[in-house]
């Protein structure tokens, strides 16, 4: 599964945000998610992702821009 | 002094401060058994309050959210639809005056438990258990900009909160106040921290209902309780103005420091509060019919607070029902001041007094009369007080005289 499927997935089980009302490729704090709540967000994904988000990446907040980094971590780890 | 105009909850008997009142004048106590998976965990005694956050709050607005905030905004939101006051006043008239003893403990239990087992502590911790974020919280939801303030003087807390709220709005400092308390310590840490005092009544299995057993022989401690209570304040002729219902009015408050201890009740300091709170609303002793007494049920506590009611009612004492309604509420801490202001105001509506339940044998050394039939008719009662003795020495006591 991709991490931009495995992210929606995630943010539907926990927020229950229809994927498909989220642009990926938008701020989320620009369609209505708290910044509280992105950073409650962020911690959730490390957990499941199992991954330490760099903080120089902490302004990305878009569902595909997370998700790149994801596969940049997960790219690094795996080289 | 001060109108109330309109009643919220989150009680151990329910959302419906009328049901929850019609629960205790029937004598029915919340309390049930508590565990939990700590080592060396012993069973509680405690009255939880069913609550779903999902009524208040989506998934998203939850984030950082710490359960003693959503009672907060649920009663406080509640309190607000009761007193059907919405847009009646400019939001920078508007205060907040809550009472809490603790803050988030259930986020800062798990912010730790986490924190040890993994190296990671959820990033929202903080603000989710800081003790003035259920204030915060209630002034988004209801857009209040005046003050919004926190009051944590352990079990006097929402008593002091009301009491400060009636004097911002007898001396014009708000036109609206929204007073109370919320607590949800009900969280295996603490429940456990309680134990390790020896303070909690002792459990006794398939006794749970009646294990706090106030002003009787048999005490042995309180029953935590956890929940939120509030009360719209107007000055009395803001209320008539537009027409609002007044279930009372909050004529007098009174505290006090014993200074000599921190957690020893002493009667002197209990008694100046009662003094300075009889003073403030410009009565006597016995003009008071009711007291709902701070009755936490520890061996000495409940013979200091006799001895100070003794002390300011004198000759009058028999004139004095008291009761200790954390019989069957258990104790909310830095709620109960606010759940049994709620409780003395309704009984002063109603002109009805509820139980002190679980007493069958009083404490012969309390020379108090007990309220201790179900269903207690008081059709003189015009006046009525509420007593609340924190760990630290602060006492709070409240008049409340029929509007």
């Amino acid at each position: 599964m991709s991490s931009l499927k495995q992210l929606q997935d995630l943010i539907q089980e926990k927020y229950k945000i229809d994927p498909a009302t989220l642009d990926p490729n938008a701020s989320m704090l620009e369609q209505g998610v708290d910044s509280l709540a992105l950073a409650e967000f962020l911690f959730d994904i490390e957990d499941h992702f199992g991954i330490e988000f760099p903080d120089a990446r902490a302004d990305i907040n878009s569902l595909a821009g997370l998700a790149q980094v994801i596969d940049e971590i997960k790219a690094s780890k795996a080289a | 002094m001060a109108a109330i105009t309109g009643i919220g909850v989150v009680s151990p008997h329910g959302d419906s401060h009328e049901a929850m009142f019609a629960a205790l004048m029937r004598g029915e106590s919340a309390i049930h058994k508590f565990t939990s998976d700590l080592p060396n965990a012993k069973p509680a005694a405690v009255a939880s309050a069913a609550f779903e956050a999902s009524e208040w709050f989506t998934p998203l607005q939850l984030a950082g959210v710490d359960r003693v905030s959503q009672f907060a905004v649920a009663a406080a939101a509640r309190a607000m639809i009761d007193a059907g006051a919405a847009g009646m006043y400019e939001p920078a008239r508007i205060g907040i005056y809550v009472g809490c003893g603790m803050g988030g403990g259930s986020s800062l239990e798990a912010g730790y438990t986490s924190g040890l087992r993994s190296g990671r502590v959820p990033p929202l911790t903080i603000p989710a258990f800081m003790p003035n974020a259920p204030a915060s919280h209630i002034a988004m939801r209801l857009k209040a900009t005046g003050p919004v303030l926190t009051y944590s003087v352990a079990c006097a807390s929402s008593a002091v909160a009301l009491g400060e709220a009636a004097k911002a709005i007898r001396c014009g400092e708000v036109d609206m106040a929204i007073a109370g308390g919320s607590e949800a310590l009900l969280v295996p840490g603490v429940v456990k921290a309680w134990q390790a005092m020896q303070t909690l009544s002792v459990f006794e299995p398939g006794r749970a209902a009646s294990s706090c057993r106030p002003f009787a022989a048999d005490r042995s401690g309180f029953a935590l309780g956890e929940g939120a209570a509030f009360v719209v304040l107007e000055s009395p002729e803001r209320a008539r103005a537009r027409g609002a219902r007044r279930y009372a009015e909050l004529t007098g408050w009174g505290l006090s420091c014993d200074a000599t201890h921190l957690t020893k009740p002493d009667a002197g300091g209990q008694q100046a509060a009662i003094r300075n709170a009889l003073a403030v609303a410009g009565l006597e002793a016995r003009d008071i019919g009711y007291c709902n007494a701070h009755g936490t049920a520890t061996r000495i506590g409940d013979v200091v607070e006799s001895e100070a009611l003794n002390g300011a009612w004198g000759a009058d004492i028999d004139r004095l029902r008291v009761s200790s309604t954390k019989s069957m509420h258990g104790h909310l801490l830095g709620a109960a001041g606010a759940l049994e202001a709620v409780i003395t105001v309704l009984a002063l509506e109603k002109r009805q007094l509820p139980p002190n339940a679980c007493c069958e044998t009083p404490e012969p050394a309390c020379r108090l009369n007990l309220v201790r039939e179900t269903g207690a008719a008081a059709p003189d009662l015009n006046a009525a007080i509420s007593s609340s003795f924190a760990f630290g020495g602060t006492n709070a006591v409240l008049v409340f005289q029929r509007a």
